[in-house]
């Protein structure tokens, strides 16, 4: 089986991050990493993948940037497509769903992985946008994958709990951090993943029109930007013989009990 | 030369990194401190598996990955920062550089892919009750009995000796010192682990009655072989000892950032930051140190015995230093038992002590350029 995972390439998020005053978009230049949501897809796509099948990951970032790819090449994944292009600059969400899609078309997949959302945008809507883009059906929040006859059958995670979902493939899924547990890359994983094939592709190479795409084709504006709200006092409860109610309440609330 | 690690080096840092932190973060290092064995198997297993790291130095002729002593260094150098209780530094920096050093290919075709496979824990076992790093302290007799070699004797703090499944023993013949490979359930060995002041490493007493061994290399031939082995464990230990520095450091940093006090974050004033400065430079001298004993053991240097004991006492200092000053900035609190910084101070005394404390290599230094 074919595995395609889309994976992201984000500014490392121990490093303070930034808005460009203008666009209000993140900056995201110099070294960027391998998002670490995607990790769950890359492994989740090697186990399913497996002897027989491969791993191709598709990705879409700022100047010609693999070394995030490399590292989920250093994982095991065979190659990758990297799309990367000026007009590309200020893409929106569907925009970028745009991008992937055609790549994604490129290598022709039994199943399309990808992570519930972003760890630097959290848009989260990326992923069925591809699905919608490419015509195929879309299954979100995954726990537990399995494939067996052309079907894939996910556990959906859900507040009370998950949903059995079964649906043909192809198809496109999200797996959330806990489906499975990322390998960790070994230093022959990472030496041999310098000679795999990274395909560098433009938005021209994959036959979209470059006024369809970027900030030129970007339907979502940021108009304007403020700073989260500063963490507020807690909530002091005084026992008058209904605190542990109250602390019940609370928690449920937060869907803890 | 080009001490700049690549960029694949880095991206083996940074997956050992998350290793660590994932899998060994210091709640689970508290935790196996407090155990006989010191470690966790299913840890120790994907340390094998995922990450090669036991394979990592191992020619690839014997199951290993083939790559050098500079991976190993930084491999080590990250399992010092994260105070790894589990026995890698005795069977890769130990027992595998024993073996290799051996040149016996019999005995590397036999043992080294168990070694590689993580399979197989192992140590080297030469200190005796005198606690000498050095061969002279050898007195364990190893006799050759109806064909076969028995070892009668006993070895004093053999790092994690009572877990290993094989222990390279130091011992003299009648031909002179010689390397014998025990294993770990053999007849007449008897271990008892030992009470030690750094619990994140752990070590033991062998008492060997009649114990059977297998030679390893020539008889009487091991003294050139344990002299290698020690120079590149010595190599090791200053990797992991920059490791433990470097956190300490950081550990310092960020507290006298976020500590205020008299209305100002402790880091302002000057006793504090002279501190901090103190501890970086002798973090960067000891980074140099120890690099340069990667890159001399990885290129086959003749200056390796050199560097070796240059790197060992530089880096045994260093960190020491660190560790005490580290404690010092935290004040009260640094002195606690909930707080980590006594565990790197005692893995900072431990290791400035293992392989030779910094005089006797300072020692050893002068002789090897002849002053």
């Amino acid at each position: 089986m074919n595995v395609v995972v889309c994976v992201k390439q984000i500014p490392d998020p121990a490093a303070p991050g930034a808005l460009d005053p203008q666009s209000h978009t993140l900056v995201r230049e110099g070294k960027l990493i391998l998002d670490d949501s995607d990790a769950y897809g890359v492994e989740m796509g090697l186990q399913l993948a497996g002897d027989a099948g491969e791993v191709t990951l598709v990705s879409m970032a700022p100047n010609q940037e693999v070394s995030g790819v490399r590292t989920a090449l250093a994982m095991g994944a065979a190659k990758a497509i990297v799309v990367s292009d000026p007009a590309l600059k200020g893409s929106d969400a569907l925009s970028t769903a745009k991008v992937l899609a055609k790549a994604i078309e490129r290598v022709g997949a039994d199943l399309i992985l990808a992570a519930t959302e972003s760890t630097d945008g959290y848009t989260g809507t990326t992923p069925v946008q591809v699905a919608e883009l490419l015509g195929l059906p879309s299954v979100t929040f995954a726990k537990k994958v399995t494939v067996s006859d052309g079907k894939v059958r996910v556990e959906r995670q859900t507040e009370a709990g998950f949903d059995e979902v079964e649906c043909p493939m192809p198809c496109l899924v999200t797996v959330t951090a806990g489906v499975v547990e990322p390998r960790y890359p070994s230093f022959k994983g990472i030496m041999a993943a310098k000679s795999k094939p990274v395909d560098q592709l433009t938005v021209a190479d994959l036959g979209l029109d470059a006024s369809s795409v970027g900030a030129a084709g970007a339907r979502q504006e940021i108009t304007s930007v403020a700073a989260a709200e500063a963490r507020g006092g807690g909530d002091i409860v005084v026992d008058e013989g209904d605190a542990h109610e109250r602390i019940v309440q609370f928690l449920e609330q937060l869907k803890l009990v | 030369m080009n001490f700049a690690f690549s960029e694949e080096q880095e991206e083996l840092r940074r997956s050992v990194r998350r290793f660590l932190a994932d899998r060994s973060p210091m709640a689970e290092v508290r935790r196996l401190m407090e155990t006989t064995d010191g470690f966790d198997r299913p840890v120790w297993a994907q340390m094998a598996n995922q990450l090669g790291l036991q394979s990592l130095v191992v020619p690839e002729a014997y199951g290993g990955a083939g790559f050098g002593f500079v991976e190993l260094a930084v491999v080590l150098e990250e399992t010092g920062a994260a105070l790894l209780g589990a026995p890698l530094f005795a069977t890769v920096a130990l027992a595998t550089t024993a073996l290799m050093a051996s040149g016996d290919e019999a005995a590397m075709a036999d043992l080294l892919p168990g070694i590689a496979a993580g399979e197989t824990i192992a140590t080297v076992a030469l200190t005796e009750d005198s606690g000498r790093w050095d061969l002279d302290g050898v007195s364990l007799a190893a006799t050759a009995r109806d064909g076969r070699w028995v070892l009668d004797g006993h070895k004093m703090f053999v790092l994690d000796g009572h877990v290993a499944d094989l222990i390279l023993v130091a011992a003299r013949t009648e031909r002179g010192m010689s390397l014998f490979a025990v294993e770990g359930t053999a007849d007449g060995l008897t271990r008892t682990p030992l009470p030690t002041m750094d619990q994140t490493r752990k070590q033991a007493r062998l008492e060997l009655a009649s114990t059977p061994g297998r030679l390893v290399g020539e008889d009487g031939g091991a003294g050139p072989v344990l002299a290698r082995m020690l120079d590149l464990a010595a190599v090791a230990l200053a990797a992991e000892q920059v490791g433990g520095a470097q956190r300490c450091l950081d550990m310092a940093v960020d507290y006298a950032k976020n500590r205020i006090q008299f209305g100002r974050p402790i880091g302002s004033f000057q006793a504090i930051k002279h501190k901090c400065a103190d501890m970086l430079l002798q973090v960067e001298s000891a980074k140099s140190a120890a690099y340069y004993g990667a890159w001399a053991a990885a290129d086959g240097s003749d200056e390796l015995p050199v560097v070796a004991s240059l790197a060992k006492s530089y880096c045994s200092e260093a960190y020491f230093h660190c560790a005490a000053e580290n404690i010092q900035i935290h004040g009260g609190i640094g002195f606690t038992w909930e707080h980590d910084a006594h565990l790197y101070f005692k893995r900072a005394k431990s290791s400035e002590l293992l392989l030779g404390d910094p005089a006797y290599h300072r020692e050893l230094l002068a002789q090897r350029i002849g002053i």
